[in-house]
C-alpha cells in the first residue's frame, strides 16, 4: 500500500502513471472480449474512474494493473450480459468469459497496435488512435504535443473508432502478403510520431522531446512483440540513433547545428549503443534490407565515426543508392547527392544534384541551391555557388536557417565590377508605367518563378534560352497550354524591353484547345448506375444532376421545402430543376421524413470552428450543407475505375450531351 | 525522463530461485514495455578513490559502512516521477525489505 497520508493530487497523479503503463494491455484484452475497441475504451475508462473513485480512500493496490483489468472485465460481462439479456449464446460467452482469467493474450498489445494502424483510416487519426490507445494520453496530452487543440483531436479518435466499426475491421493479426503491407503501415506511424518530435515541423521548439519518448517507446513494445521482423528493429535502431543525438542537434539559442558539426561528446553512447543492438537484431530478422534498416544504417555510420572527417562516405552513398530505389523520394536523391560529393568529389555529387534541378516537386525545396552552393563552391565556382546560397535563403521558411544561408553567400565576395542582375531587371521591367495592373500582376508571377529557380543575382547578360526553357519546363510542364502561353509572352516582352535575344526561342508556342467538358458515354453511365455500394445520398445526387442537366451547384443548393415531389419538380432561384423516375424513386428514401433543410447534407456536424450560415444547416439533424469540394472529391474516387484516363470523372460530366 | 534507481545491500540470505524467476520476468517486462534501459548488481566494496589538494589516495574495499553501499542499479526511461516510483514499487513488491532511492538523470 502507498502512504496513505498522500494527497489526493499524489494519488490522482499515481493513478495516471499506473493507467500510462496499463491501459494498452487493458484496452487490448478487452477489445478481442467484446470486438469493439471503442466500447473495450468505454469500458476501461469507466474502471480508471472506479479507481479515481477508490484509491483515495483504500489506497493503491498491491497489482494496480490487475485491478483496473479485473473491474473493466466486470464492466465487460455485465455489458454482453445486458446488451442481449435473451440470448442463451450471448449467457454463454458472458459465462465463459468470467472464468478465464484476467490477463490477456500476449499478442493482444500487437492486434491493437495493428488496429489503430489500419489503412481504412487516414493518417492523421491512426496517429491520434494509437497515441490515444497505446501510449494512453488524454486527447489533451495528444493535442498539445500536436499543437492542435483537443476537441479536434477528441473528434479524430471518435471518427476513427467509427470507421473502425462500420468497416468491421477484425481483431486479427494479418499474416502472409498482408502482414508486410500492414506492418509497414505500423512503422509509419510510429515514424511519423517520432518526426513529429524530432523535427518539430511547426511551433517554436525544434523538438517535442515527449512525442520521440511515445515514438520510442512504441518501437521498442513492438520490436519485442515482433521479434522477427526485420524492419521492425530497423526502425528501432534508426529512432535510437537519431535520439542519440539529440541533444547536440541545437546550439545554446536554440538554432540548429548541422551533423558535421555536432559534438560528438554530447551524443548519448547509450542509445548509440541500443541502436547498434536493435541493428543487430535486424540483421539476425534476415531477408533483403528494407527502408527503415537502410536508413538505420546510414545513421549507424554516423555514430561510428569518431570525427565528422572519419565518416566512412563511400558506404553511405552506396546505402543512398539502394535506399533511393526502394524509396525514390526527392529527399533521398539529394541526400544520394551529398553523400557522392563526399565520397568522390564535388564533380560526382553535382552530377546528381543537377539532375535533380528539373523535378518540379524540388522546385522550392531550399536544400537543392543549398547543396548545389555547396558542392559549386568545392569545385572554385565561387560566384555561382553564391548565388545558389542566395536563392536558399529566399526559399525557406526557416529564420534560423535562411540567417546561416545567408552567411554562406556573404562569406564569398561579390563580383567587382557591378552586373545587372536578374532581380533588378525584374524590378525595372515590372516598375514601368504602361502596364496596366492585371499585365504587371501577371508579368510578375512569370519573372517570380524565374528569380526563385535561378537567383535574383544572375547577371542578366548570362540568362540564356536554355536556363529559361528548363525553367518552364519544371514549373509549367503540365499546365494548360493557355498558362504556358501567358507565361511565353511575359517572357518575350521581358525581352524586347531589355533588348535582349529571344529568351523564349526554346519555347513553342502551345496550341489551346477550347475547354469542352467531355461527357460520359451511355455505357459508362450504365456502370455508373450498377456501382455496388454506392451511398444512397450520392447515387441521388448523380441521378439528379443527370436528369436535371441542372448546374452542380444549383443542385447542391436545393432544399426539402423547394421539393414538389409529385411533378418531379423544384424550385431553383427564379426557375426549376426537373427530374425523371430515376431521382424519384431514390427521393423519398434519402428524405426519410425530413421537412426543411438543405437536401444534400455531409456527413458530419460541422465543427465549432466553422459555423455555416443556418441556412446551410438541417434544423434536425444539425448537419451542415454537402458542400461541392466533398461532391466532386467522392465522384471522382467512385469513378475512377471508370474513367479509361483514370482521373475519375467530374460532376458537370454528369450533364447529359447536347 | 530518465531516473536511476539505486539499491542498498542488505544483509538478508542469498535471493532464493523463486526471487531470481520473478525478478526476469519483471526485467523482461519492463524492457519489453521501453522502460529499462540499463540495469546491473554491482560489487560489494569496491575501490575508493579520493581527492584533496594535490593528493588522490585510493583504497581497496570492503568499507565499513557496507549498509549504505550501492549494491544494484537500474537506469529507467519514464513519463514522469510517478511512473518511476511505480516502477520502484513493483520493484520492492519483489525484492523484499530493504531500501532503494530514485534520482533524476540529467544530461548527458
Amino acid at each position: 500500500m502507498i502512504d496513505a497520508s498522500l494527497p489526493p493530487e499524489g494519488v490522482r497523479r499515481t493513478i495516471d502513471a499506473v493507467w500510462k503503463m496499463e491501459s494498452a494491455k487493458i484496452v487490448a484484452g478487452l477489445t478481442r472480449m467484446v470486438r469493439d475497441v471503442g466500447l473495450a475504451e468505454e469500458l476501461a475508462q469507466d474502471a480508471l474512474v472506479s479507481a479515481l473513485e477508490q484509491w483515495p480512500e483504500s489506497g493503491v493496490p498491491d497489482n494496480p494493473g490487475a485491478w483496473l483489468m479485473a473491474i473493466a472485465k466486470r464492466r465487460a460481462v455485465d455489458h454482453i450480459r445486458r446488451s442481449a439479456r435473451l440470448e442463451r449464446k450471448h449467457e454463454q460467452i458472458a459465462y465463459e468469459l468470467e472464468q478465464r482469467p484476467p490477463d490477456g493474450e500476449p499478442d493482444d498489445v500487437l492486434r491493437l497496435m495493428f488496429l489503430s494502424c489500419h489503412p481504412v483510416l487516414p493518417t492523421e487519426e491512426r496517429v491520434a488512435l494509437t497515441l490515444r490507445l497505446l501510449g494512453g494520453l488524454t486527447a489533451a496530452e495528444i493535442a498539445r504535443a500536436f499543437l492542435a487543440v483537443e476537441p479536434v483531436i477528441v473528434q479524430r479518435i471518435a471518427s476513427a473508432k467509427r470507421t473502425l466499426a462500420e468497416a468491421e475491421v477484425p481483431f486479427e493479426l494479418p499474416d502472409g502478403a498482408e502482414l508486410t503491407e500492414r506492418l509497414s503501415s505500423v512503422l509509419d506511424v510510429i515514424y511519423l510520431i517520432f518526426n513529429e518530435g524530432y523535427s518539430a515541423t511547426s511551433g517554436d521548439d525544434l523538438m517535442r522531446p515527449e512525442l520521440c519518448l511515445e515514438a520510442l517507446r512504441l518501437g521498442r513494445l513492438l520490436a519485442e512483440l515482433a521479434p522477427h521482423e526485420a524492419e521492425v528493429h530497423g526502425l528501432v535502431a534508426l529512432m535510437e540513433l537519431q535520439e542519440s543525438r539529440s541533444a547536440a542537434r541545437t546550439g545554446p539559442s536554440g538554432e540548429p547545428v548541422q551533423l558535421h558539426e555536432q559534438n560528438r561528446g554530447r551524443w548519448d553512447r547509450l542509445l548509440i549503443r541500443r541502436g547498434f543492438t536493435a541493428m543487430l537484431r535486424a540483421r539476425e530478422a534476415g531477408g533483403p534490407p528494407g527502408p527503415y534498416m537502410l536508413q538505420a544504417a546510414i545513421a549507424v555510420c554516423h555514430a561510428q565515426a569518431a570525427t565528422a572527417a572519419d565518416t566512412d562516405w563511400p558506404r553511405i552513398a552506396s546505402l543512398y543508392e539502394t535506399l533511393s530505389r526502394l524509396l525514390p523520394t526527392p529527399v533521398v536523391r539529394l541526400n544520394h547527392a551529398v553523400a557522392l560529393g563526399m565520397a568522390y568529389g564535388p564533380v560526382a555529387g553535382l552530377a546528381v544534384a543537377d539532375s535533380l534541378t528539373g523535378d518540379p516537386a524540388l522546385r522550392d525545396y531550399h536544400l537543392l541551391p543549398s547543396v548545389r552552393g555547396d558542392l559549386l563552391l568545392r569545385l572554385g565556382r565561387r560566384e555561382e555557388a553564391r548565388r545558389e546560397f542566395l536563392r536558399a535563403a529566399s526559399l525557406t521558411g526557416n529564420d534560423a536557417e535562411r540567417a546561416f544561408l545567408r552567411r554562406r553567400a556573404d562569406g564569398i565576395p561579390a563580383p567587382k565590377a557591378p552586373t545587372f542582375t536578374l532581380w533588378q531587371a525584374a524590378r525595372d521591367f515590372l516598375a514601368r508605367d504602361d502596364l496596366d495592373g492585371g499585365t504587371a500582376r501577371s508579368y510578375g508571377q512569370t519573372l517570380r518563378r524565374l528569380r526563385l529557380s535561378l537567383g535574383d543575382e544572375l547577371p542578366l547578360d548570362s540568362l540564356t534560352a536554355d536556363q529559361v526553357a528548363h525553367v518552364f519546363r519544371t514549373a509549367w510542364g503540365e499546365a494548360a497550354a493557355a498558362t504556358w502561353n501567358r507565361h511565353r509572352s511575359a517572357v518575350r516582352s521581358f525581352c524586347t524591353w531589355a533588348s535582349l535575344d529571344d529568351l523564349a526561342a526554346g519555347l513553342d508556342r502551345r496550341t489551346v484547345t477550347p475547354a469542352r467538358t467531355e461527357t460520359i458515354d451511355a455505357a459508362r453511365l450504365d456502370a455508373l448506375w450498377n456501382l455496388p455500394d454506392v451511398p444512397l445520398r450520392e447515387l441521388t445526387l448523380w441521378r439528379l444532376l443527370h436528369e436535371s442537366a441542372a448546374g452542380v451547384t444549383t443542385v447542391l443548393s436545393l432544399n426539402v421545402e423547394d421539393l414538389d415531389l409529385d411533378d418531379r419538380r423544384a424550385r431553383a432561384g427564379g426557375g426549376w430543376v426537373s427530374w425523371r423516375s430515376g431521382t424519384a424513386r431514390l427521393l423519398p428514401r434519402l428524405l426519410a421524413g425530413r421537412a426543411r433543410g438543405p437536401l444534400f447534407l455531409a456527413d458530419r456536424r460541422p465543427g465549432p470552428a466553422r459555423t455555416p450560415a443556418p441556412a446551410d444547416l438541417c434544423p434536425e439533424t444539425g448537419r451542415g450543407r454537402l458542400s461541392y469540394e466533398r461532391a466532386e472529391y467522392l465522384f471522382k474516387r467512385a469513378t475512377i475505375l471508370l474513367d479509361p484516363a483514370g482521373h475519375g470523372y467530374t460532376l458537370r460530366q454528369l450533364k447529359p450531351r447536347g | 525522463m530518465r531516473y536511476l534507481m539505486t539499491t542498498k545491500a542488505t544483509d538478508t540470505d542469498a535471493p532464493d530461485e523463486t526471487l531470481y524467476a520473478e525478478m526476469a520476468k519483471f526485467v523482461e517486462e519492463l524492457t519489453a514495455a521501453g522502460v529499462l534501459l540499463a540495469t546491473g548488481g554491482l560489487e560489494a566494496g569496491g575501490v575508493r578513490v579520493a581527492s584533496s589538494g594535490d593528493t588522490i589516495t585510493v583504497t581497496d574495499g570492503p568499507f565499513t559502512e557496507a549498509k549504505e553501499a550501492v549494491a544494484g542499479f537500474a537506469l529507467v526511461e519514464v513519463r514522469s516521477k510517478e511512473e518511476a516510483i511505480e516502477v520502484t514499487r513493483r520493484f520492492r513488491k519483489i525484492v523484499g525489505d530493504g531500501e532503494s532511492v530514485i534520482q533524476q538523470v540529467f544530461g548527458p
